[in-house]
């Protein structure tokens, strides 16, 4: 069994990780035809069955089970502030569950020209709030008030060491629900990570509705007919949110460092954080002339990468791969758009460069903290 | 509402048959577009005295005075510091490295330029490390890895007429902007 | 007489004027219209419509995740509270004020159930978050409520951050400073931020430590009594004003938009 630990160290290293999960991500949330015959044909659409659901909660209890045998494991697991996590991947995997079940079953009604599930005659469906929803209401209060309090008598709250501001304990970590911002501060500067990104997510939410102009499927569970923003929500909430806060809680130990849920939390656990910037890879690397003087010189490379990205990309998206798309939306719609979804694949484009080549920053301007 | 844009632009033309008049409709017009215009003005002022009120209550989550630790200390006398050691015995106190080399003694901040975490000093490495997400300073400050964007701050150095050091942690000096050339930031010795 | 029998307690309370006087239009809701006036006439319970479609009723539906959170909000504001008199949020008692609750004050859970409720309520909100869109009841005419609820997740979240300080632990103040110094880092507000350092008239700098964003935060240059006040302020009464105020609204259009959304 001491393989089986190692092979899910090994798994979960972040490189391996996250490409494997990027890899399956639109076989299982088909964005397009392609995908789909694919999804179909490898049988991903069982997951969305009742059968895959019971195998899924089995699994992850017994491997919920097995791991708590582990010291390792155990102790990041049992960690007073980590236990929701443990909540929160149970939950998220039963409602996306629950979600698609409904989801499937309606897009087959509709396939068959029937009305979807959720479809109501008025006014002969309509329900009496009292007692229909003031019951459903009331249980559902009563069963969280008895789950809250029996939490909160099995579980004390934790209070460490008094606040010490010369020590930093080691690894210091922000609340559980903003590790993923934490993750992204590994690749990004505060004013990205902290300031423009979380930034944008919010706005990027807000802005949904009015980009996503599909018309139909409002009120009930479907797929199919939304297929693609679907699997874009479901990629930023499962991967880049879900996903990254369980790496920063479960994954990352001292000094930041990487290590696998059954891998022991060594201090001195050594990694190499050596990375460099494009303009010395440029100059030092090819150019063998050392960094220039001039600021604006030294970081042209950087500067004009970064502009064909944000303003180049674009318009030549709109014309060739996303011409469908601009025509839908219309300039200010496909702009808004556009900037989010860059944006927000700086990320991963930051992660592997970083993975690959070690490259710290694209530009990197520290005298006016300027640095991406 | 397309209905109320056209009650501003085009007023409703008055319905009885004396008020038809010309010379009435006209000079009515005027004071109604005259009345608009002092309307404009009041919102102007509304606008901008309320504007004023919230700016000034931004200022007030900005006090005039603090009530924070004194930021200058005395740190003993220059032959206190072995050249090529680094001091740590005013980190927990003041947040501060007193480190003396070949050219001369400086103050070298605690506070990490990623995010504020508290490095340690590992001798053995000789450099310090961040425990919140690794970052690693030489002992000049200078930063080798993790992902802190620039070098440790300096804090200004002097010496007192008694001969004493007096570190002022109200006046900062970065590496990056070639503020380590001040005379302020090293002590020579 | 055989019938004044059959009535049973509750029902001949339901007579009484004392009942009468609180719960207004009568009786014991039993028939269709003793149970749509229950409803009309409740100022709690008019947060509902009187009838909904039936879809709109089952937990397989909404998840009631929003019910949920509102009601979790609501076990925070109670047990919150509470703590309140106990705790005070000076550097010197903040830490043990926090251990006396646990150990020194009868029903000594309190704590925990307002720590644990926080973290149920940010799950839940996610949770909700997380049907609405797939439900697509983002869509019109729900645009705006689905942006008053990504206040409120905003909102949900800022609560817990500040609370997050109060206990004055090691936890607590690393935490917040590693959050508040990413305010420093504010693009031209923050003195670290990019460029900040262009907000100058020579070599006067406008935004310097004592005058940026992460100072309006923490209330001085460094993590000290300061910010521990402006947290504990905005954590008990700033933001739970805010968020109630959109809590409001965002009921209001869940009815005004015409309920929970339904297939056309
Ligand atoms: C403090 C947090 C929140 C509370 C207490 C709350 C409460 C509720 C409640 C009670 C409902 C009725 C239906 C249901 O239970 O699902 C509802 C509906 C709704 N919520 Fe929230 N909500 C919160 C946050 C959010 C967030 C974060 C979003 C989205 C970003 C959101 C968007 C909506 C929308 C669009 C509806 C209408 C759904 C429909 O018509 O089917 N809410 N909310
Ligand atoms: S705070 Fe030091 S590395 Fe992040």
């Amino acid at each position: 069994m001491g393989s089986f630990k190692e092979i899910v160290n090994t798994i979960s290293n972040p490189t391996i990780l996250f490409t494997s999960v990027v890899i399956i991500f639109p076989f299982v949330f088909p964005p397009s035809d392609w995908f789909e015959k694919w999804h179909r044909k490898l049988g991903l659409h069982h997951l969305w069955s009742k059968k895959a659901i019971i195998i899924a909660m089995i699994g992850m209890i017994a491997f919920f089970i097995y791991g708590l045998g582990d010291y390792n494991f155990q102790k990041i697991v049992l960690k007073p502030d980590n236990v929701p996590i443990s909540g929160l991947i149970f939950l998220v995997v039963f409602f996306t569950w629950l979600s698609m079940y409904q989801a499937y079953k309606n897009d087959e009604r509709l396939e068959a020209g029937q009305k979807p599930d959720e479809f109501y005659e008025a006014p002969n469906d309509k329900v009496l709030v009292w007692p229909d929803l003031v019951y459903v209401e009331l249980i559902s209060l009563i069963i969280m008030s008895a789950f809250l309090l029996v939490w909160s008598i099995g579980l004390p709250a934790p209070i460490e060491e008094p606040a010490n501001p010369t020590e930093s304990p080691n690894p210091a970590k922000a609340p559980w629900y903003f590790l993923g911002l934490q993750e992204m501060l590994v690749y990004f500067d505060p004013w990205m990570a902290g300031v423009v990104l979380p930034s944008l997510i919010i706005v990027g939410l807000m802005a949904m509705p009015f980009i996503d102009r599909n018309p139909e499927n409002s009120g009930f569970y479907s797929f199919k007919r939304r297929r693609l923003a679907i699997s874009l929500f479901m990629f930023g909430w499962l991967v880049l949110w879900v996903m990254l806060i369980i790496v920063g809680t479960v994954l990352r130990g001292p000094n930041w460092n990487f290590f696998g849920p059954f891998e022991y939390w060594d201090i001195h656990k050594l990694e190499a954080l050596t990375n460099i910037n494009l303009s010395e890879i440029v100059y030092i690397k090819w150019l063998n002339t050392g960094l220039p003087e001039s600021i604006l010189i030294r970081e042209i490379w950087g500067i004009l990468i970064i502009m064909g990205y944000f303003l180049i990309l674009p318009p030549l998206l709109a014309k060739t791969a996303l011409k469908d798309m601009y025509g839908r939306l219309g300039v200010v719609r496909y702009s808004v758009f556009i900037v989010l979804i860059i944006t927000a694949l700086t990320l991963p484009i930051k992660m592997y460069l970083r993975w690959i080549i070690n490259l710290k920053y694209i530009i990197s301007i520290p005298e006016y903290f300027f640095n991406f | 509402m397309p209905d109320g844009k056209s009650t501003v632009s085009k007023p409703p033309v008055p319905k009885s048959p004396a008020a038809l008049g010309k010379t009435t409709k006209d000079s009515e017009d005027i004071n109604r577009r005259s009345f608009f215009s002092w309307l404009s003005f009041g919102w102007i002022g509304f606008v901008a005295a309320t504007g004023g009120f919230f700016t000034m209550m931004l200022r007030f989550f900005f006090p005039n005075v603090l009530f924070e630790p004194v930021q200058t200390f005395l740190a003993g006398y220059p032959d206190d510091y072995i050249i090529g050691e680094v001091d740590t015995k005013w980190k927990d106190k003041y947040g501060v490295w007193i480190i003396r080399n070949d050219q001369g003694i400086y103050a070298l901040s605690t506070v990490c330029t990623h995010l504020g975490c508290t490095p340690n000093w590992l001798a053995s490495a000789k450099k310090f490390k961040c425990p919140c997400h690794g970052s690693g300073f030489k002992s000049t400050g200078i930063n080798f890895e993790g992902p802190a964007p620039r070098p440790l701050e300096r804090y200004r150095i002097v010496l007192a007429d008694d001969g004493q050091i007096i570190v002022d942690k109200t006046k900062k000096f970065q590496q990056e902007k070639g503020q380590w050339e001040d005379p302020e930031a090293l002590l020579k010795v | 007489m055989s019938e004044e029998k059959q009535k049973s307690l509750l029902e001949k309370a339901a007579e009484s004027q004392i009942w009468k006087s609180i719960f207004r239009g009568g009786g014991v809701p039993r028939n269709r219209r003793q149970r749509m006036m229950s409803v009309l006439n409740s100022v709690f319970l008019h947060l509902h419509p009187v009838r909904l479609p039936k879809h709109a009723v089952k937990l397989k539906f909404t998840w009631c995740m929003g019910g949920l959170s509102f009601f979790i909000f609501l076990i925070l504001t109670i047990s919150g509270i509470l703590l309140m008199f106990y705790y005070r949020p000076t550097i010197e008692y903040a830490y043990t004020d926090i251990i006396d609750l646990a150990e020194q004050v009868p029903f000594g859970i309190m704590r925990e159930l307002h720590r644990w409720g926080a973290h149920a309520m940010v799950i839940t909100v996610w949770l909700h978050m997380f049907r609405v869109f797939m439900t697509g009841s983002y869509k019109p005419p729900r645009e705006f409520n689905w942006a008053v609820g990504v206040i409120l997740l905003l909102l949900t979240l800022l609560l817990s951050f500040t609370g997050y300080l109060l206990p004055w632990d090691q936890l607590a103040i690393w935490a917040i400073t590693v959050g508040s110094n990413m305010a420093r880092a504010t693009p031209f507000l923050g003195s670290e931020g990019p460029g900040a350092s262009l907000l100058a008239i020579g070599d006067i700098n406008f935004i310097t430590m004592g005058s940026d964003a992460r100072f309006a935060l923490i209330g001085g240059r460094f993590m000290g009594e300061a910010a521990l006040l402006r947290f504990y302020v905005l954590h008990c009464i700033g933001l739970p004003f805010i968020i109630m105020i959109f809590m409001a609204v965002h009921f209001w259009r869940v009815r005004k938009d015409g309920g929970i959304s339904t297939p056309v």
